[in-house]
């Protein structure tokens, strides 16, 4: 059972579109597992709706009128927008499966149509990441064969692992697929994975690179963001 | 404020009732729904599915009526610009136009839908702007109801990615293993230390020359 669920803040934020792309990913590829938390994001973003068009708008009254901010001349856009009667056909998606260490795994809808790098491996640990461009915050998939641990980082920043398949557990218990695990700095616990497990991190915090490396990556630094 | 009483006048009959009707069987927690006089989520449901059905531009114009100046006013006051304002009200109510199909009101209130796709929209116009990204995951990370029109564009930007793990990839296998670990496994040196059973040292001179050859050679592709 999931029992590690994004805030209700992260959902907010994941129903106003105002988190970086990769939390958004991560709190989208949640709800797809959690019944729970896809009842909340339903009833808020109900809510957000009817606050923008169902509400009075006070908060814009104190406002210039719109047709001072605005003059969109509404019926030549209304002409432009009907004077082609074809409709948006639904396409089906093509459904991504990655390949990695002999498991085949269809990745989940929502970073299906990410661009990832490819895999590089450690002993049993294998990281793709997905190149999103969203500077510090850099999100990647993370495999873990049975019987690897997920490593320990050197970062302070926020971290966020959503665990896709398998199973990890540390001193706290056993995460299932699902699980939505937020770390800050302070945990030092190294989580293993007895049968194997298929991560998807957020990190916010360069540090990784310490400062020496970090400088003389620097001119490399510019063609991975 | 008056131009959102555009369909005011089409409110007849209890709005109450209007709610019940309107709130989806899958929203098990009900909300009660406290109706503006100005709004009729019935009314809504009904034009969207005349422009489904009979692409009819009457009930097009209605819906816009009742969007176009909330949607303008809160993309004029959230990105104030109202250039991109009028770019992210045209783009939702095209979707409006050429999706109306794929709205189904027993999965949701109209207001929801439109909700969604202004917010899509919003992301992946802003996106571009940003991040001079044009890969419209919108539709991939928030799902609208019964659509699916993921594009299968935008692979091919990740040249320069390509090109570092090919350069990588030339490097003397021990240069190649403590980069690796370092930039993709997030590890610290001394970490990469214990679990490659390596003396500090030896990382530290390995990522060093590693380093320095792989920007001699991006270098010297990109001069
Ligand atoms: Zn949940």
């Amino acid at each position: 059972m999931i029992k590690h669920h994004p805030s209700e803040e992260l959902l907010n934020e994941y129903v106003e579109a105002s988190l970086p792309v990769s939390m958004s990913a991560a709190v989208a590829m949640h709800i797809e597992m959690c019944g729970e938390c896809a009842a909340k994001v339903a009833t808020l973003t109900d809510q957000k709706a009817e606050a923008c068009f169902e509400g009075i708008h006070s908060k814009f009254t104190e406002h210039d009128d719109i047709a001072d901010v605005v003059d969109f001349n509404f019926d030549n856009m209304i002409n432009a927008i009907t004077v082609n009667d074809a409709i948006d056909e639904v396409k089906s998606t093509p459904k991504t499966t990655i390949n990695i260490k002999g498991k085949s795994v269809v990745l989940p809808r929502a970073i299906s149509n990410m661009p990832t790098s490819s895999w590089s491996n450690i002993g049993k640990l294998s990281r793709s990441r997905i190149e999103l461009d969203e500077g510090k915050v850099r999100a990647s998939l993370l495999n873990i064969e049975p019987g690897g641990s997920v490593p320990e980082h050197t970062h302070k920043g926020f971290e966020l692992t959503l665990l896709l398949s398998g199973s990890f557990k540390d001193d706290m218990g056993e995460y299932v697929a699902g699980d939505f695990i937020v770390l800050d700095g302070e945990h030092t616990h190294q989580p293993v994975s007895d049968d194997g497990c298929l991560c998807f991190t957020v990190s916010d915090d360069a540090q990784h690179f310490t400062q020496g490396i970090n400088k003389l990556l620097n001119p490399i630094a510019q063609f991975l963001y | 404020m008056q131009l959102m009483s555009n369909s005011s006048n089409n409110l007849k009959g209890s709005s109450d009732r209007v709610v019940t009707s309107n709130l989806s069987k899958t929203q098990t927690q009900s909300i009660p729904r406290k109706m503006n006089n100005k709004t009729d989520l019935a009314q809504l449901t009904l034009w969207l599915e005349q422009i489904a059905k009979d692409r009819n531009k009457q009930a097009f114009t209605e819906v816009f009526k009742f969007f176009a100046p909330k949607i303008t006013n809160i993309c004029s006051h959230k990105f104030n610009n109202p250039q991109l304002a009028g770019e992210v009200l045209q783009e939702t109510m095209t979707n409006v136009w050429r999706k109306a199909h794929l709205f189904h009101s027993d999965k949701g209130a109209p207001t929801t839908w439109v909700y969604s796709i202004m917010r899509n929209v919003s992301f992946d116009i802003l996106r571009k702007i940003k991040s001079k990204k044009e890969d419209n995951l919108s539709d991939d990370i928030w799902p609208l109801i019964d659509s699916d029109n993921s594009s299968e564009e935008g692979y091919d930007d990740h040249l320069e990615n390509q090109h570092l793990m090919a350069h990588i990839d030339k490097l003397p296998e021990a240069q190649q293993q403590v980069i690796r670990g370092v930039y993709f496994m997030e590890m610290s040196q001394e970490q990469l230390s214990k679990q490659l059973n390596i003396p500090l040292g030896t990382i530290k001179s390995r990522l060093r020359l590693g380093l320095a050859k792989l920007k001699q050679h991006m270098g010297a592709d990109h001069d």
